[in-house]
């Protein structure tokens, strides 16, 4: 029976294999062309196969040699600090940057376990003033400072 | 020769030289010591940050506030290192080890005196150096052919996975994969586009900065927020006598030359870098002291030596990337992103065509250091009220500018969703013991890579032998071929080890 020896070699090999796997699959209609023609697949399919053979390499590594444990994966950080960005994306241009300012630093809080709300909208409000006046007044960035236009 | 010098810096000085100039170079500092003073964002995600802001200037006004920035942040991180024992960032990792033994000991001051004091020196060296080695190496980077550019990319990227730290093989891994995001969009050649998916926000190509924000600053913010203890309380310290003493000075400058010989030649070297001379410079500092126990119990060479390292590499990693168009590390592949931006193809075009601006930002680097040595001395007390501020206010406001700089860049959501993606995938990757820094060189690297592989091919109608055919070719390539022998041969790997172990 196959042991998992190094976790995290073994798991970084079957990421390398999935990324030149979708490499070879999405890039199949490419056409490959010849050496000294070579089409638009010619290199991609090239890197595809190398990440491959690394990555059987290291997954085998990672069966064969001990190697260090994946550290535990804690959830609720990278979901709430990737929901912040994504809820800005959908605001930002609905309700302006101010008040997007102000979710994001209410989302992005619950990233942690402890979450003191008056704090934290008080962060806020000073985030939104200080991106409004920095970035959309001083740095003329093209973005809306409040909602309805 | 030394007339060339000394008339190239003369064109540099001029250039920087203007009042508006030299307000970006000080809004640089600044605003890079600020962020390098922050726990939690090391120089890449703040570059990274940054870097939109630099997008409306002109060229050198741009790249003057970026080198700015960089050198800013590295100065930062020597701070935090010596004040509250948390490295800013990773070149100042080494600095720690004495420099906060020294703070606890009441000698703060002094080792941060001599840590600015090293760096500045170190820097005007590193300037000279630039200035020196440049115009030759362009000179040497103009009979290139394509042959010749994609062997230099081999043995860069090389170099640069040896040099690094953590697995070799798996840093190889993401150089490529890094290689094959970097095609992700309209094929120059063929007009077709690839791995597009139909989106249009990457027909061409994947945007630089969500990647590089994704995948360094995101996940540096989850890291920091998995972490049980997050970074804390500042040794208290006096600042009044903040000058070292007769006696630190006579014990350091040693340390200061050694220091910045070395970081001058490790930071050419693609992969090495700031991060690579701080940490040779230390171990060299405690094999040549009489008395090596004293290192770890606030030894001020242990300072002096890696700062002075860690700066002169600063500056001498820009000469592959104005030369030769060759990124030596992470912050240099950004630097060349900026470039390409501002529409500067990097390479040794650069000091023929626009030699002001090449000699520009050469003579910056001076001025940034010498800002750096009056601006921080002085405001040390600023800095350290900073440290102060708890991570849990830092980081919603980190990411509100994350999220700003990424959408800014054409106000399209599908950047943020690229960001997010590149988040998760990095995130992904660190938890299974890849760095990515490598990748983000391969990303940068990959359209020319593969131009400079087609023309290759183009000229030998298909035959692989025009690598080696090709003098300057052949040497690259036996150059990686003596680079992949290292790394195999048992004793090279022990001090590689070692060096990355302090």
């Amino acid at each position: 029976m196959l042991r998992v020896k190094s976790p995290q070699d073994f798991g970084a090999g079957i990421i390398f294999i999935v990324v030149g796997a979708a490499g070879l699959i999405f890039g199949r209609e490419l056409a490959v062309g010849t050496a000294s023609r070579m089409g638009p697949g010619y290199f991609p399919i090239l890197l595809s196969y190398l990440i491959i053979a690394i990555g059987l390499v290291v997954s085998a590594r990672g069966l064969t040699l001990e190697g260090p444990p994946v550290e535990r994966i804690h959830l609720r950080p990278i979901f709430f600090v990737l929901a912040a960005i994504l809820a800005a994306g959908f605001l930002l241009n609905m309700v302006g940057l101010a008040l997007t300012s102000v979710l994001v630093a209410i989302i992005a809080a619950y990233a942690r376990s402890q979450v003191n709300l008056l704090e934290t909208i008080l962060l806020g409000i000073g985030m939104g003033i200080f991106s409004v006046v920095v970035f959309v007044y001083g740095l003329g960035q093209p973005l809306p400072a409040w909602w309805g236009n | 020769m030394e007339f060339d010098v000394i008339q190239n810096l003369a064109t540099g000085f001029t250039a920087a030289f203007t009042l508006k100039n030299l307000g970006f170079a000080l809004l640089g500092c600044f605003l890079g010591t600020l962020i390098g003073v922050l726990p939690g964002i090391g120089p890449i995600p703040a570059i990274a940050m940054l870097l939109p802001i630099t997008f409306q200037l002109e060229p050198l006004s741009s790249l003057i506030m970026l080198a700015g920035l960089y050198y800013g942040a590295q100065y930062g991180g020597s701070t935090t290192s010596i004040l509250v024992n948390i490295p800013g960032e990773a070149s100042s990792i080494v600095t720690c080890i004495d420099g906060h033994q020294m703070a606890k000991q009441g000698r703060a001051g002094a080792a941060l005196a001599v840590a600015a004091i090293g760096s500045f020196f170190a820097g005007c060296v590193g300037t000279v150096f630039i200035a020196a080695f440049g115009p030759p190496l362009s000179a040497l980077a103009q009979q290139f052919n394509s042959p010749d550019y994609f062997s230099l990319m081999v043995l860069g990227l090389t170099t640069a996975v040896v040099l690094a730290h953590g697995s070799v093989i798996k840093a190889v891994a993401m150089v490529l994969i890094g290689l094959l995001l970097g095609l992700v969009g309209t094929d120059t050649n063929s007009g077709l586009t690839r791995y597009t998916f139909n989106v249009s926000a990457i027909w061409e190509g994947i945007d630089f900065l969500p990647l590089v924000i994704g995948m360094f600053g995101i996940v540096e913010i989850v890291r920091n927020l998995e972490a049980t203890s997050l970074p804390r309380a500042a040794v208290s310290t006096r600042f009044r006598d903040v000058w070292p003493t007769r006696k630190d000075f006579h014990e350091s400058w040693r340390a200061v030359l050694r220091g910045t010989g070395l970081g001058s030649i490790l930071g050419i070297l693609p992969g090495g870098g700031a991060v690579l001379a701080s940490f040779a410079a230390y171990t060299v500092e405690k094999k040549v002291a009489k008395d090596p126990s004293r290192f770890g119990r606030g030894a001020i060479e242990g300072v002096a030596g890696p700062e002075a390292a860690n700066n002169a590499a600063a500056q001498t990693s820009f000469i592959p990337l104005l030369t030769l168009g060759l990124p030596s590390n992470a912050i240099m592949a950004l630097m060349m992103g900026a470039m390409i931006i501002q529409g500067i193809e990097p390479g040794a075009a650069v000091m023929t065509k626009r030699p002001d601006l090449f000699w520009g930002m050469v003579a910056s680097m001076w001025i940034g250091n010498l800002m750096l040595l009056v601006l921080n001395l002085p405001l040390i007390g600023i800095w350290v009220k900073l440290l102060s501020v708890p991570y849990r206010l830092l980081y919603p406001a980190i990411l509100m500018f994350c999220i700003i700089g990424v959408y800014g860049l054409n106000t399209n959501i599908a950047q943020l969703v690229i960001m997010v993606i590149f988040a998760g995938f990095g995130y992904l990757l660190y938890k299974f013991g890849c760095e990515p820094a490598p990748l983000v060189l391969g990303f940068i690297l990959g359209p020319v890579m593969e131009e400079n592989l087609r023309r290759s091919l183009v000229i030998s109608r298909g035959d692989p032998m025009v690598f080696l055919e090709r003098p300057i070719s052949a040497v690259l390539l036996a150059m990686t071929v003596g680079v992949i022998a290292l790394i195999i041969l048992p004793q090279f790997r022990k001090t590689r080890e070692e060096a990355f172990q302090e």
